[in-house]
């Protein structure tokens, strides 16, 4: 009895660590990108006063070219809230209204606090959180529009979204002027750039083109702009497009950001989840 | 408990220096110093295992928190905390360990303070960085990410060093 507690007594450290070293790599591996937003938002309440400030000291140095890029938008709102006025003009107020019918889209904006960019699973925690209307699934679009990425999870005054640059991320993208589609995604290695990949063989991508997301994921609206074409190649079968896709999104400098919550998103979910439509899906398989 | 008080310090610099400041710079992928490491280094020479792994638990529940990351910095921290009495052994002889004291230049010579430094911290860097990748596709991506980091993490652990023994005596 006495040589075992001996024994134990020469080796608990050893035990210890590897327990502990265990219980470490159980919960990393059972981790999504789910747990560590949520992480994420948890720790922001501690130290996203600091995070604050510093952000907040240099958005101070951003302002200029914010203000250029604000009085650039201003004027294409200008011209196109020219339209509509004619419109109006033509149509006459009430028509035009119901033809637009209410809209499915609600906007927000926030500012950005904390941005990564070099690991693989970057996340953006933003200062607006639930009690400011931010829920999770918004669309987070660069203020020129731009795709960025989503919100995950938020707390009372925070809220963290997933970046397009986290390897997690997936979206659904198409060429600006033809039908065809691939998933967006980013393999990890350069911020300027994302790939578009499984896109049909028939599309033949130009440098240059335009890549917008498609209406088919849920947390974004149809036509968000995603960036442009640098280069294209076949894959190994011959049968799809692999797309680098520069994005237009300057995320090293992110400071606002839109906040899109897709009204019908819920409606949508609910459908899917129906009685009628699971019934169908199995009855697939 | 002796010198509670600077180690105290220390953490909290290493900490907020590896929160505010390196994890918020974008420089490039490959650019991710996790300075935090060297406060692990600096403990006393005749500190017990227990303790080391104590001060490593810490020290990775700390940066897994302010990081948003859930457990990968515990997972590197761990094997440092656990394997420093062996490589400490490597370069100190065994009363010189048992005198305790800070590990430095002064104690160790120049040369096998840097070797201890590139030991420890590439043993840190290559199990945080393996575990932060988990897969084989970006291989030669990961491994630039640790040499590039680990050069960067042993050049600020070289200064905190100096600066940390710059006032305390070395010796107990």
């Amino acid at each position: 009895m006495h040589k075992l507690i001996e024994f134990i007594r020469s080796i608990y450290v050893f035990v210890l660590f590897v327990l502990l070293e265990i219980v470490a790599v159980s919960y990393y591996a059972n981790s999504t990108h789910y747990t560590q937003a949520r992480l994420i938002a948890r720790s922001n309440q501690v130290v996203g006063g600091l995070h604050g400030l510093l952000a907040n000291m240099q958005r101070y140095f951003l302002l200029g070219e914010e203000n250029r890029q604000l009085l650039t938008q201003v004027a294409e709102l200008r011209e196109q809230l020219s339209h509509y006025e004619e419109a109006k003009m033509v149509a006459g107020f009430n028509t035009t209204l119901a033809q637009i019918g209410g809209s499915k889209l609600r906007v927000l904006n926030a500012a950005v606090i904390s941005n990564s960019l070099t690991r693989p699973e970057n996340f953006i925690v933003l200062n607006r959180g639930n009690g400011e209307g931010v829920v999770p699934d918004m669309a987070v679009l660069a203020a020129d529009g731009s795709m960025v990425g989503y919100v995950v999870d938020c707390t009372e005054r925070y809220a963290v979204a997933i970046s397009i640059l986290n390897t997690s991320f997936r979206a659904s993208g198409k060429l600006a002027d033809s039908d065809y589609f691939g998933s967006i995604y980013w393999d990890g290695t350069d911020p300027e750039f994302v790939t578009l990949d499984e896109l049909s063989k028939y599309a033949e991508p130009q440098a240059g083109q335009e890549v917008v997301s498609t209406g088919f994921s849920t947390y974004f609206p149809a036509g968000v702009r995603i960036g442009t074409v640098e280069s294209a190649e076949l894959n190994e079968t011959r049968t799809a497009y692999k797309v680098r896709v520069r994005l237009s999104a300057s995320m090293s400098r992110l400071s606002n950001v839109l906040l899109v919550e897709n009204l019908d998103l819920y409606n949508i979910r609910d459908l899917m989840n129906s009685e009628q439509v699971q019934q169908h899906s199995r009855q697939k398989k | 408990m002796h010198r509670f008080f600077p180690y105290t310090l220390l953490f909290i610099v290493v900490t907020l220096l590896q929160t505010f400041l390196f994890d918020n710079l974008s420089i490039s992928v490959y650019f991710n110093p996790l300075i935090y490491i060297v406060f692990l280094l600096l403990l006393p020479l005749d500190t017990p295992s227990i303790g080391l792994l104590g001060a490593g638990l810490l020290l990775g529940l700390t940066m897994d928190y302010t990081m948003g990351a859930a457990g990968v910095n515990i997972i590197a921290t761990l094997p440092v905390a656990f394997l420093r009495p062996w490589i400490v052994d490597l370069f100190v002889n065994r009363d010189e360990i048992r005198e305790g004291g800070i590990p430095s230049t002064s104690r160790m010579g120049t040369r096998k303070f840097i070797e201890y430094l590139i030991v420890t911290t590439l043993l840190h860097h290559v199990i945080f960085f393996s575990f932060e990748a988990l897969s084989w596709n970006h291989v030669s991506q990961t491994v630039l990410r640790i040499i590039v980091s680990t050069v960067v993490t042993i050049g600020f652990s070289w200064l905190i060093a100096r600066f940390f023994t710059a006032k305390l005596p070395v010796r107990v």
